[in-house]
């Protein structure tokens, strides 16, 4: 973490995730207005030093709304990520430890899912379910595990035929314990760098689920159904649109900023 | 090469199995069955459409045979009739009793995005060749460095909010481009030349965001994998042969530095197709990527099922095409040689 933070871009990367995340935390403290408050005399005002980022079409905050949106933006992200990490690993780990069928089979699904145009998939699978928060982080992280799948089979196979592995191996070690205590803690760097970037496009494409209204679902505030609101008023209400929109661009360039940072750190050849 | 085909193409198989599986297996996502879903947004017509579900895939029957059944929908590209759709053939065109012909719903829809997908990847190669060249050339300088920073931006905007912004600059406070649609009114009474620029002016943005994602990886891509090439021995043996460096540059190294560039750009298809639902559907465009948004509204369950193994099928096409140009390109690959 040190050495990731030696680079630039990582640093600003940090900076951008930690701001957000600290105003997401502190919302209700930080927030002037009840976010979904409604207030008929207040509708689509401009932004002033009442309302920071004006109001919206039912007077409501967009300020205090963007607010609350990072917080259920973020959760959906992180959520999302932790399943499909979840998923990559013990699948990669499988695949990568036993080999033969198994490995097979695992690597054939991982195909298949790649077939598959993920948005499509993502979006049929909501079609036959309710959209809801809860929906929505799954269906994303039920959509986005393969990659993690990859690496982590691809360092179980390269740490398989390491001496310190087969040494465990001879003295008797079971598979349970090669795997927990040898390989999957070495295999795990290029997961991390997989996690934050899949932070960034988990997302995007929350946001743009909300966007389509098949997302979080109002009254329920995330960046993504603010910008909604923001199609419908572009003509007269710039700041409905241009607020979500820019925190969506600065978290998702946090995200990544920092993970190709963390990959330059953790990747020894680009230490030249 | 053509055994090469061949055993690619056995390869598709167990593919095309695995996604007959997943499409089955969203078909049985809901909880109870889907005609019992609670989800539709049009409360009216579930009755009836539940009535419509059991009959289109046998819900009655057996797992087993509801699967049988399933694969010979796919295999026969028969996907039955829209819902919502006054009963329009999901994929191919047909005839009734009458001699009337329907058109296919997906059969309308796919050239339009087929045509956005590929006017895509050509906007997606013109424009990041140069960049990542240009980068992988000046490292670390100002250059490099400004496309660096476009290109982490590129990755960071939601195209959807890109597309809002170009929307009301360009159509609606400057009316320099349409914002709507495929044509304009009276396109039908054009000349030739006016409706191809009639058509381009509404393709604009819409090709232009779906290309974004891709213009910065590919970029990245180009980049990295020149700045590899640039460091290899025979790039130096080219200097040292005294060869003039545009020589060295665009023909040993870029050439090489593309290779891999043409299975990426294979892998990137599932994600363009995706990607048009967006695009489509905020332009009013009546591609696959609108006919699959007003679909999943409308709970129109046979549309939905046929476009997503339609799309899969797109991608393994996409795939097949990437790995044979990269078999023809390579010949290590084709002759099965390691390398």
């Amino acid at each position: 973490m040190k050495q990731a933070l030696s680079n630039p871009l990582a640093r600003w990367g940090f900076a951008i995730i930690a701001t957000v995340l600290l105003l997401a935390l502190l919302a209700p403290l930080i927030a002037p207005y009840d976010p979904d408050a409604i207030d008929v005399k207040a509708i689509l005002l401009a932004p002033s030093s009442s309302h920071w980022m004006g109001t919206d079409g039912l007077g409501r905050d967009v300020f205090s709304r963007m607010l609350f949106g990072a917080r259920i933006s973020l959760l959906v992200g992180f959520v999302a990520v932790g399943i499909a990490t979840a998923i990559g690993i013990v699948l990669g780990a499988l695949a990568g430890f036993y080999r033969g069928w198994v490995d097979t089979v695992i690597m054939r699904l991982v195909d298949v899912m790649l077939t598959i145009p993920t948005f499509f998939l993502i979006l049929a699978v909501i079609a036959f379910l309710t959209p809801s928060i809860w929906n929505i982080m799954i269906v994303i992280g039920l959509t986005s595990w393969m990659g993690v799948t990859r690496l982590v089979r691809a360092e179980f196979l390269s740490l398989r035929e390491r001496e310190f592995v087969m040494a465990s191996q001879i003295l008797g070690a079971r598979d349970g314990r090669l795997i927990f205590r040898h390989l999957l803690p070495n295999s795990l760097t290029p997961v991390i760098v997989s996690t934050v970037l899949g932070v960034a496009s988990a997302v995007l494409v929350e946001s743009g689920l909300s966007f389509l209204g098949l997302g979080v679902q109002p009254p329920n505030a995330s960046w993504g159904n603010i910008l909604t609101d923001g199609k419908e008023y572009i003509e007269f209400a710039w700041w409905l649109s241009l607020f979500p929109g820019m925190a969506i661009l600065l978290t998702v360039l946090g995200y990544n900023l920092l993970g190709e940072g963390l990959r330059d750190a953790l990747d020894p050849r680009s230490n030249k | 090469m053509t055994r090469y085909l061949l055993r690619r193409l056995f390869w598709m198989v167990p593919l095309l199995v695995g996604i007959s599986l997943i499409s089955f297996l969203i078909m049985h996502l809901a909880p109870g069955d889907i005609t019992t879903t609670e989800a539709g947004f049009n409360p009216k017509a579930s009755q009836e459409s539940r009535q419509k579900l059991r009959q289109l895939y046998h819900l009655d029957e057996p797992l087993i045979v509801q699967y049988g059944l399933w694969l010979k929908r796919m295999a026969t590209l028969d996907f039955g009739t829209s819902f919502a759709s006054h009963q329009r053939p999901v994929f191919l065109e047909r005839k009734d009793d009458k001699g009337n012909v329907s058109k296919g719903m997906i059969q309308e829809a796919l050239p339009i995005t087929l045509l956005i997908n590929v006017l895509s990847l050509v906007l997606i190669i013109a424009v990041a060749l140069p960049l990542g060249v240009i980068s992988a050339l000046n490292p670390n300088k100002p250059p490099d460095r400004t496309i660096t920073v476009f290109v982490f931006i590129g990755f960071a905007v939601p195209g959807f909010w890109l597309a809002l912004m170009m929307m009301y600059w360009l159509g609606v406070a400057h009316d320099w481009l349409p914002i709507s649609g495929l044509h304009s009114l009276g396109y039908e009474h054009l000349t030739w030349p006016a409706r191809w620029w009639d058509t381009a002016r509404h393709l604009a943005i819409p090709v232009f965001i779906s290309a974004l994602g891709g213009l910065a990886g590919i970029s990245l891509f180009v980049r990295n994998g020149m700045l590899d090439v640039l460091h290899q021995d025979y790039i130096t043996t080219a200097r040292a042969k005294g060869l003039p460096e545009n020589t060295v540059v665009y023909r040993h190294a870029l050439r090489n530095a593309l290779l891999p560039l043409i299975t990426i750009l294979g892998l990137s298809i599932p994600g363009l197709i995706g990607g048009s639902v967006i695009a489509e559907s905020l332009f009013a465009i009546p591609g696959m990527g609108k006919l699959f948004y007003d679909a999943v509204l409308m709970r129109d369950f046979p549309v939905i099922m046929g476009i997503l193994t339609i799309g899969a099928a797109l991608t393994l096409i996409g795939n097949l095409l990437a790995d044979l140009a990269y078999a023809w390109a390579d010949p290590r690959v084709r002759r099965g040689v390691g390398g």
